[in-house]
Parts: structure tokens; C-alpha cells; sequence
């Protein structure tokens, strides 16, 4: 056994460990949400989707601005191993776009009125999500693992340059989305409990993007080394 | 305009079933293809 599939077993061992504990603080945090938390004012209980999809958010986002960093590195460096890590961000950033751009809807349509509207904060994240689709797409359309791994280098980087203008669209633009609470310049508005859930949702939800990046790592170099030695 | 705290629940629900087989589907495809060998 070679020490590069006994180090991808390790990686693949301890994104295991992560992802156990990540979906284990999950429950928790839905007990929290749901019994310790009050419930607010104005929205009543679908208010309380607040603490899976903000979280949701701030996973993708950070996927996808790890996708554009390692795409500059692997650009730099060519290591194959930065190109696999990108690859690994995407589509875990995919995952968690989907959580988001699922309990978004369902949160908006009793408070909203509505489950979509095409506002620049909504639609740049819809965009955002298509760019990573077209990402993995364009990976598996390209057999040479070089061009592969440049090619989509540049489409990582460009799909990172999107993230700061998604955050940013509620201050530019007349949206329907609210405007950050926690991440802005003054303190956080929201109430203590509130805010304590929100915090302990967004640290779950980073063991979990970890735990799965991870995990996704450790699989994708076991099987490059597999596919390596089969040819 | 206060609301009534019990409306709208399915909504909530929804979301929080969405989430978990979102997340916990990820995971399990993940953990199979982590025990292949």
C-alpha cells in the first residue's frame, strides 16, 4: 500500500469524523431553534428558517471564495492536489446553494407573499449556482486532467468575483431581501438568543462544510490514484 | 401587525425536512463512497 492511499484514507477517515459530528450538532441546533429560541414578532414561526438558510448561505459563499483562492493557487503552483481541493469546494458548495435556494422559497412565500422574485439578490445567487453547475459540467467534459484542471481554474476564479457582489446587491440595489443583521459594519441586531442560535448554526454548518470537503477530498485522491494505477 | 405564532408552521417544517435530507443525503453518498473499496 502506497503512503499517498494510506494519507487519502486518513483524509477520508477524519471528514468521516467531522461529518458525524457536524449532522449531530445539526440536531442540536434544531432543538435549539425550535424549543429555545423565541419565536419573533411579526413572522411568527417561519421566521425560524432564519437559522438554517443564513447559515446555508454563508456555506456556499465560502465554498465558492475557496474554490476562487485555491483556482489562484493551483494557477501559480500546479499542483494537482489544489485542483482537487477547488473541485472538492464546488461541489460541496453546490450542496449547501441547494439548502439555500430551498428554504429561501419557503421562507418568502408566507412572508413575502411570494416563493420568487427576480431582485438582483436573488438572481445573482441563482447565477451563481449555474456557474458552479457549468463548473463540474466542464470537468467532467474534459479528459486531460491539466486542461481540466486549468480550464476550470479560471471559471473558480470567476465564480468567486460573484461572491462579494451577492452580499453586496442589498446595498446597491432596491431588493425585497433584508439587509445583513450580523455581517455589517455596526454591532449585530437581533435579539440575544437569536443571535446565539444563528452563531451556533454557522459554526455547525462549517464543521459540516469541513467535515464534507474533507471527506470529498480523501475520495476524489483515493480514486485518482485507483484510476492511475488501473491505466 | 402581530401574527399568530402557530401560523405557517408547514412552511417551517418543510424547510427543516428540505435541509436534513439535503445535507444527510450529501453525507450518506459520501460515507459510500469513502467505505468502497
Amino acid at each position: 500500500m502506497t503512503a499517498d492511499l494510506v494519507g487519502a484514507r486518513r483524509w477520508i477517515r477524519r471528514g468521516q469524523i467531522l461529518t458525524a459530528l457536524g449532522l449531530l450538532g445539526l440536531a442540536l441546533v434544531y432543538v435549539l431553534a425550535l424549543r429555545y429560541t423565541s419565536v419573533e414578532r411579526f413572522q411568527g414561526l417561519p421566521q425560524k428558517i432564519f437559522y438554517v438558510h443564513v447559515p446555508a448561505a454563508w456555506s456556499a459563499l465560502l465554498s465558492f471564495s475557496l474554490v476562487g483562492i485555491t483556482s489562484i493557487l493551483y494557477l501559480w503552483l500546479r499542483d494537482p492536489r489544489l485542483d482537487r481541493f477547488a473541485d472538492s469546494c464546488a461541489a460541496v458548495g453546490l450542496v449547501f446553494s441547494m439548502v439555500m435556494l430551498t428554504t429561501g422559497p419557503l421562507w418568502a412565500r408566507p412572508v413575502w407573499n411570494t416563493w420568487w422574485t427576480w431582485d438582483a439578490r436573488l438572481t445573482f445567487t441563482l447565477i451563481l449556482f449555474f456557474l458552479f453547475l457549468g463548473y463540474r459540467a466542464l470537468r467532467g467534459a474534459i479528459q486531460d486532467p491539466g486542461e481540466r484542471a486549468r480550464f476550470s481554474a479560471v471559471l473558480g476564479i470567476l465564480g468567486m468575483v460573484l461572491v462579494p457582489f451577492v452580499h453586496l446587491t442589498v446595498y446597491l440595489f432596491r431588493t425585497l431581501h433584508p439587509q445583513p443583521i450580523v455581517l455589517k459594519p455596526s454591532a449585530p441586531s437581533l435579539p440575544g438568543d437569536m443571535l446565539r442560535t444563528l452563531l451556533i448554526s454557522v459554526g455547525v454548518y462549517t464543521i459540516l462544510l469541513i467535515g464534507f470537503v474533507v471527506m470529498r477530498y480523501g475520495v476524489a485522491a483515493r480514486e485518482s490514484l485507483e484510476t492511475s494505477d488501473a491505466g | 401587525m402581530q401574527v399568530d405564532p402557530s401560523a405557517n408552521a408547514g412552511y417551517l417544517t418543510a424547510a427543516y425536512i428540505v435541509t436534513a435530507l439535503i445535507l444527510g443525503g450529501y453525507a450518506l453518498v459520501l460515507f459510500r463512497r469513502g467505505r468502497r473499496r
